[in-house]
């Protein structure tokens, strides 16, 4: 009886979450009227990879975290460890974050500010709150144009693959940093991206990163982007450069008042 | 004068260049959408055309404004137009075209500048001593965004927000359709926070949360932090968008104010798509232009007085 009782247990469980197993392979995701996933909303990441990609302890200014890497160890080749090392030792004022620039992708993925998600059938637009950034990724089959361009964030087309949209990004400058900690790329850079809707509120964002001047093999980063639920979020605007601009303004004033 | 010159050749590309819009004059024909060009004619036109004109639709019924917008029926330098007997008309460096206002009302089609605000204004104190906001790579403003070449209007099928993408330093828009209340009095944005929602056919846009930081032209046309902005956006034919401005700023003005342009559809062989123009990264001039003595704007003549 006592086993039966389970048996029994053990079926309505199953029958309860069967529906559950189903669902595991596609999950509960707002979608789009075409049936695509609908990644629009408010999103930002809760990491610290903008610091650093890599484990790290706590800095001034800088919370500890773990890393985003794959594997942990990013590839360089062996003439990039000594210029990643340069970099974090001059990261200060080396890094081009600190002038006001565009961060480049995928490290505007990461900053700690958010951003937000607009899709058509055609396009798959993001906003962001730092530095007014702005890609527009393609997903009505279009190429990439033919280059060389040389794009801060780059050149972005577009696909699904089954609910992740993957996204393919050339045409960079080696302006731009991946982190904080002086972790770089030249303008060879290419990027694919999986964006994965794992339930309404959480993207799981993978991107592969190759660049045959600076790795010996392509690597790969994953984490987790958020949706900000909170009832009156909205997307604000915080532009270094400007900022700064308006620091120096001040100075001069008080200066020649 | 070859300062301001200077101003303008900032904002390029790092590597291309799009067209410098603010030093030029777009092709003004005789004719748009059956209407005459003058912009005062232009806005009465329209706003019959309005009335019967049967826009395109998205899938859930909304006039579709989706595409890429060039500006016509503009000059940058001065929504007050520019006079045949202005200096700079026949200037070997800015030889700015002659050109009727863009300011629709009023009648005297000027500025309704409070008595303080006017010298400031109007190829005023900003003009004389400020760097001009856009040139440090700031957002050009709203509606100077909408007299910068090109546009892009993107409309989400789930209806919550339209999204209107310029060439211009990388700037966007985001308009809430989605009713949401706007963010406190001392959130200031340089673009502001923009609402928007459908009056029969046409997309009215209100903006408040201005930072009063940028200007409305090149001459140095301003508003202040006080400012709200109502944008309607209304097709007139398959190809063209009747855009109007309403500038309201107790602050400023004695009364509010509008301004009537065109927005006309790329049609460029072969498809169009907008390009990155990143402008501080690529950034030589600013600091040649500050070396002539212009000061940071910033909102300073306004905000300090």
């Amino acid at each position: 009886m006592r086993h039966g009782f389970s048996s029994s247990i053990l079926v309505a469980a199953l029958l309860i979450s069967a529906p559950r197993a189903g669902i595991a392979q596609a999950p509960a995701i707002p979608r789009m009227p075409d049936g695509r996933p609908n990644l629009q909303g408010i999103w930002q990441v809760l990491n610290t990879a903008a610091w650093d990609l890599q484990d790290h302890s706590a800095r001034l200014g800088v919370p500890a975290g773990q890393g985003v890497v794959d594997g942990t160890e990013i590839p360089y080749q062996p003439w990039a460890v000594k210029r990643k090392q340069e970099n974090f030792a001059a990261r200060a004022t080396a890094d081009p974050e600190t002038k006001g620039y565009l961060p480049g992708v995928p490290r505007i993925m990461y900053t700690p500010f958010p951003f937000q998600i607009f899709q058509t059938p055609t396009h798959v637009a993001m906003t962001f709150e730092y530095a007014q950034g702005v890609r527009i990724i393609y997903t009505n089959g279009t190429p990439h144009p033919e280059g060389p361009i040389e794009w801060w964030l780059g050149d972005s087309r577009g696909r699904w693959d089954g609910d992740t949209l993957v996204v393919d990004v050339v045409h960079f400058t080696d302006q731009t940093w991946l982190d904080r900690a002086g972790n770089f790329h030249s303008e060879a850079l290419h990027l694919v991206e999986r964006y994965t809707m794992t339930g309404p509120d959480h993207i799981t964002y993978e991107v592969t990163v190759e660049d045959p001047k600076v790795f010996t093999r392509p690597w790969k980063m994953t984490m987790l982007l958020y949706r900000r639920k909170e009832p009156n979020v909205r997307l604000l605007e915080y532009v270094p450069g400007l900022l700064m601009e308006e620091e120096q303004g001040e100075l001069e004033r008080r200066k020649t008042n | 004068m070859s300062t301001r010159v200077t101003g303008l050749l900032i904002a390029l590309g790092v590597l291309l260049a799009p067209p410098i819009a603010a030093a030029q004059t777009p092709e003004r024909p005789p004719m748009i959408a059956g209407c005459l060009t003058e912009n005062l004619a232009f806005h009465n036109c329209a706003l019959q055309k309005a009335k019967t004109f049967n826009p395109p639709r998205t899938p859930t019924g909304r006039p579709n404004l989706q595409g890429y917008w060039r500006s016509r029926l503009t000059q940058a330098f001065s929504v007050e137009g520019v006079a045949e007997n202005h200096p700079y008309v026949k200037d070997p460096v800015t030889p700015w075209d002659v050109a009727p206002p863009e300011i629709v009302e009023p009648a005297d089609r000027r500025i309704p500048y409070q008595p303080w605000a006017a010298p400031i204004g109007r190829e005023g104190v900003n003009f004389r001593q400020y760097v001009d906001p856009r040139t440090t790579c700031s957002t050009a403003g709203v509606p100077r965004l909408a007299l910068q070449d090109p546009s892009q209007i993107l409309q989400p099928p789930t209806d919550d927000h339209v999204l209107w993408l310029h060439d211009d330093h990388h700037q966007f828009r985001v308009i809430a359709m989605d009713g949401r209340a706007r963010p406190g009095n001392d959130v200031k944005m340089w673009n502001g926070f923009s609402r928007g929602r459908w009056d029969g056919n046409t997309l009215v846009i209100e903006t408040t949360n201005l930072n009063g930081y940028t200007w409305i032209d090149d001459s140095g046309n301003f508003y202040t932090d006080n400012a709200r902005l109502t944008e309607r956006l209304t097709m007139i034919d398959p190809d063209t968008i009747h855009y109007e401005v309403t500038l309201e700023d107790p602050k400023a003005y004695t009364r509010p104010w509008k301004a009537a342009w065109a927005l006309v559809r790329d049609k460029t062989p072969g498809g169009y798509e907008l390009f990155e123009e990143s402008c501080r990264e690529g950034d030589r001039d600013l600091r040649l232009i500050r070396e002539q003595g212009f000061k940071l704007y910033f909102g300073a003549p306004w905000r300090l007085r």
